[in-house]
Order: C-alpha cells, then sequence, then structure tokens
C-alpha cells in the first residue's frame, strides 16, 4: 500500500507540473482582464486536434506537429481576444463570459462535425523506469519537464522585461498602468498571445497522455477554474501551488479510494477553501 | 506649454465641469483648489486622458492631446501622481521606479536615472528590494512622486498629494513638491491645503461646482476678498 501510494505521489507531483501550465494561462488572463476565460479547454483541444491530424493522419513528426499546434494556438487565442473579448471590454464582466461560453460551444460542436465523437490518440509507447519502488512513466515526465521549463521562462520574462513588469502592474491597476504610459489594451492582446501560446504547449504535453474527444475541453476548463479560485484568483504563485495540490489529492485520493473519489476531492478542496479562504491559497482579500 | 481651453466633462448624465480654461507654462507652479467635489480631480483625468472631455480642447506643445489615449499623453512629455499615490503595492520599490521609465524616452536612462533619485530619495535607496506596500503612507507618496520623475517629464500633474497624511508628513510632502519646483519642472497642483500649496505657487485657480471662479498670480490670489474669506480664514 506505502508503495501504491508513493507511486500515486509522483504521478501527482507529474501530473500537478501539468495541471500548472494548463492553469496558468487561465490564471494570467484572468488576473490580467479580470475575465475568466471559459474556452481554455476547448484551445488545448483544438491543440490535441492539430497534433493529431499532422502525426497521424499527414505523418509530419510529433515534434513539429507540436510547434505548428502552438502557433494555431496562439493565433486563436489572438482571434478570441479580438473577435469576442475586445468588443466587449467596456461592457459588464458578464457579457464578456457568455461570450466565451459562446467560443466554447462553437469549438466543440465544430470538433464533433468534422472529427465525430471518437476518441483520437497518436499512440505512443513510451518506457518506463523506476527509482526503487516508484515507476515513473516517460510519457509523463517529458511534459512535467516541458511544463516547468516553460514556467521557468515565464517567470524570467514576467520579471526581467519591460513587457513583463507592465502585465504585472495592469495585474495590479490597470489605470494607474496606463498613467504609466502602458497601452492597456496592447498588455490584454499579449496576455492572449501568451495564454494561447501556453495553451498549445499543454496540447503539446497532454498529447502523448490522453487521447481527444469533442468534450474533451470541458474538464480541463474546469479543473483550470479550480486551480484558479484554489490559488486565489489571479496569483500565479497561488496558482502554482494549488495545481501540485490538485494533482496530488486526484492521484492519491484515486488509489486510496477510486479514481473518481479521487476526481470529486479535488471539489471538495474547492468547497473547503470557498468556504473557509475565499480568498484563495495566497489571495489577498479584498474589501467589499 | 500646457494649454486647456473650454473644457466641459459629465460622468455619464451629470455634468462636472463647465468650460474650463487653465494654463500651466514653462517651469511654472500652478494650483488648483476648491473645496470637495469641484471637480479637481476630474480636470487632472481629463487632461490625462483617463475621461474624455464632452467639448473644449487641450494642447502640450501646440499639439493637441484630447483625443489621445492616455499612454500617448504620457509619451509626450507629462506625468502623473494620482491621488494617493496609487503606487504598485505587490511590485518591489525598484519596479516601482523602473515603471516610471515605461515611456520609450526614458528607458535608455534607467540605470543613471534612478541613481539621480536615489540621491534625492535616499530612503527608497534602502527599501529598493522591499514590496512597496510595506512602506508607510509618506514614503509611499514619496514612492509616487518619484515614480512620476523616473521619466524626466516636462508637467508634472499632483493629485491631492497631501490626502490622508499626518500634519508632519503633509510638510514633508510640501517640502518635496517645493524640491521638484527648484528642479526646474512645471507643476500642476490640486490641493485641499490651501495655505500649504499657496506658498508653492505661482498661479493659482480656484475651483467651484465645476467652474473656474477666479484665478490670478499667487500675490493677486491672496488679496481676494473672497478667497481670504473663504479659503485661507481671514
Amino acid at each position: 500500500m506505502i508503495i501504491l501510494l508513493l507511486n500515486a505521489f509522483a504521478n501527482g507531483i507529474l501530473y500537478g507540473g501539468v495541471l500548472a501550465l494548463l492553469a496558468f494561462g487561465m490564471n494570467l488572463i484572468f488576473g490580467v482582464l479580470n475575465v475568466i476565460h471559459l474556452a481554455y479547454g476547448q484551445c488545448v483541444m483544438v491543440g490535441l486536434y492539430v497534433i493529431y491530424v499532422l502525426t497521424v493522419m499527414l505523418g509530419i513528426p510529433l515534434l513539429l506537429s507540436c510547434l505548428i499546434a502552438i502557433a494555431v494556438s496562439s493565433i486563436l487565442g489572438v482571434l478570441i481576444h479580438l473577435l469576442t473579448v475586445r468588443p466587449l471590454l467596456k461592457a459588464q464582466l458578464l457579457n464578456q463570459l457568455i461570450a466565451l461560453v459562446g467560443v466554447m460551444i462553437v469549438l466543440e460542436n465544430l470538433a464533433l462535425a468534422i472529427f465525430g465523437g471518437d476518441f483520437l490518440a497518436i499512440q505512443l509507447i513510451f518506457p518506463v523506469f523506476s527509482v526503487g519502488n516508484v515507476f515513473i512513466k516517460i510519457s509523463m515526465l517529458i511534459p512535467f519537464v516541458c511544463s516547468i521549463v516553460t514556467l521557468a521562462f515565464l517567470w524570467l520574462f514576467l520579471n526581467k522585461t519591460y513587457t513583463g513588469l507592465a502585465i504585472r502592474a495592469v495585474v495590479q491597476d490597470t489605470e494607474t498602468a496606463s498613467l504609466m504610459a502602458i497601452n492597456t489594451k496592447r498588455i490584454y492582446l499579449i496576455t492572449f498571445v501568451i495564454g494561447g501560446i501556453l495553451s498549445g504547449i499543454a496540447a503539446a504535453c497532454l498529447a502523448p497522455i490522453y487521447s481527444v474527444h469533442p468534450h474533451f475541453g470541458s474538464a480541463f476548463t474546469l479543473t483550470a477554474f479550480v486551480i484558479v479560485v484554489v490559488g486565489g484568483c489571479g496569483n500565479l504563485v497561488g496558482g502554482f501551488i494549488a495545481s501540485f495540490i490538485i494533482g496530488i489529492i486526484s492521484q492519491v485520493g484515486g488509489v486510496i479510494f477510486t479514481t473518481e473519489i479521487g476526481e470529486l476531492l479535488v471539489y471538495v478542496i474547492l468547497m473547503l477553501v470557498i468556504l473557509f479562504r475565499p480568498q484563495g491559497l495566497l489571495g489577498v482579500r479584498v474589501k467589499a | 506649454m500646457l494649454k486647456v481651453e473650454g473644457i466641459s466633462a459629465s460622468y455619464g448624465k451629470f455634468n462636472v465641469l463647465f468650460e474650463i480654461s487653465i494654463e500651466v507654462g514653462q517651469k511654472s507652479t500652478v494650483i488648483t483648489i476648491g473645496p470637495n467635489g469641484a471637480g479637481k480631480s476630474t480636470l487632472l483625468k481629463v487632461i490625462s486622458g483617463l475621461l474624455k472631455p464632452t467639448s473644449g480642447n487641450i494642447t502640450l506643445h501646440g499639439e493637441r492631446i484630447d483625443d489621445k489615449e492616455p499612454y500617448q499623453i504620457i509619451e509626450l512629455g507629462i506625468s502623473v501622481v494620482p491621488e494617493g499615490g496609487r503606487i504598485f503595492s505587490e511590485l518591489s520599490v525598484y519596479e516601482n521606479l523602473k515603471i516610471g521609465t515605461y515611456v520609450k524616452r526614458a528607458r535608455k536612462i534607467l540605470n543613471r536615472r534612478i541613481l539621480e533619485i536615489f540621491s534625492l530619495f535616499p530612503i527608497l535607496q534602502e527599501r529598493q528590494k522591499q514590496m512597496a506596500g510595506s512602506l508607510s503612507g509618506g514614503e509611499r507618496q514619496m514612492l509616487a512622486i518619484a515614480r512620476a520623475l523616473m521619466s524626466q517629464p516636462t508637467i508634472i500633474m499632483l493629485d491631492e498629494p497631501s490626502c490622508g497624511l499626518s500634519p508632519l508628513v503633509v510638510k514633508n510632502v510640501f517640502k518635496l513638491v517645493d524640491r521638484i519646483k527648484a528642479e526646474g519642472y512645471s507643476i500642476l497642483l490640486v490641493e485641499q491645503n490651501v495655505s500649504r500649496a499657496l506658498e508653492l505657487a505661482d498661479y493659482a485657480y480656484l475651483l467651484e461646482s465645476g467652474r473656474v471662479q477666479f484665478s490670478g498670480k499667487r500675490e493677486d490670489f491672496v488679496q481676494n476678498p473672497y478667497v481670504k474669506k473663504s479659503y485661507l480664514g481671514m
């Protein structure tokens, strides 16, 4: 049992790394624009379909397919921003949310119309290696390493460049940021491009682990949303920590009970956080 | 240099400013005083582009700016110290100063400029790695002013820099503004602390209910019976 738990724990950490990447884009977009990108998981789904079409149907090497998928996802991010979010910037927040639900429905049904409802996988077989009694799947390790490297680059970008500094300023106070000569509209667009790139990288990371289907996205939108809330809406470090908590709990819970209970425990955590620490793990409570 | 001509502005249907005209010349300190709700802060919002005027025009160095976005107006050489300072409390003191040089012309001078600012405000150098949110009220206002100076603007607008501070700190804030004045910046200062603001002013405007009631050089302004009675308690 202990060995099983250790294995689940290791898997949880690896899974958490991928979740961290997935949630980071949604978290950043929420921080900058105060909008929950409800079609985020669907963007990841588009990335997965792109990878599937390129590798399985057209026989393009996986790595190249992944790069193309990242490019497609960033363009998708720009389109979603320009067509649905920007025209509604001055409208009430609910309108943007509804528009993004619309995007979600459109993307899911497009996928259904083009690819049908089947589960499609790229069928890769990766070896497994062991450290003592803990077995590590290479198919989980590669995405984990990619996620951590991506997040490290993102951290450098946010902390070492003028644009990164501007993004962090807009997160805190949009009006004052504009008084620092920051073009906030441009920052919004850049944020969606980053979100798009991240959803593309997330798709590349998930491709070896999951098979894609038209409703693939909603589970990931929901998981990313849970992480954003648990971490403290818009708090990037909080979201990073929350990803590992969620990853470990769902995997370890899956071993102790069943996989379904493991998934359920994630929402128990969400409810506990909302009840007892509504500002999230690292969030700051805002006075009404 | 900065010319505001016949500006009217409103929040929705609620009119706040009525045909305001003011002018800030080279190296001069202009103050705008008046009671709460007179429209002083709104005037600064209109000049900085946060609120679009319903009529009138604003020019800086002869170029119209009233149809521009805030980021474009700041690029042209205006710096703003917003009400309450509005520093970025989750950025470090250093990062707050760095973002003051976000304007394109100032990025090259960041390293030199930050040393100049540190020599003006040694306490900010000591605290440069701290989160700005951990500063005291007076230090925050100091940081907000320093941030506005980073880009070497031609004109700096301050919105009630003494608001909400203790009397001793207020004294220091006005000393700071006096120092900026001595450095040769043009200043547009909005204040409720009339007597202190007048000590610094070259020219003053009295704003009441969104209209300029009276304006004049400091000497004439302080002699005006209405100003004396209502604002200086004499």
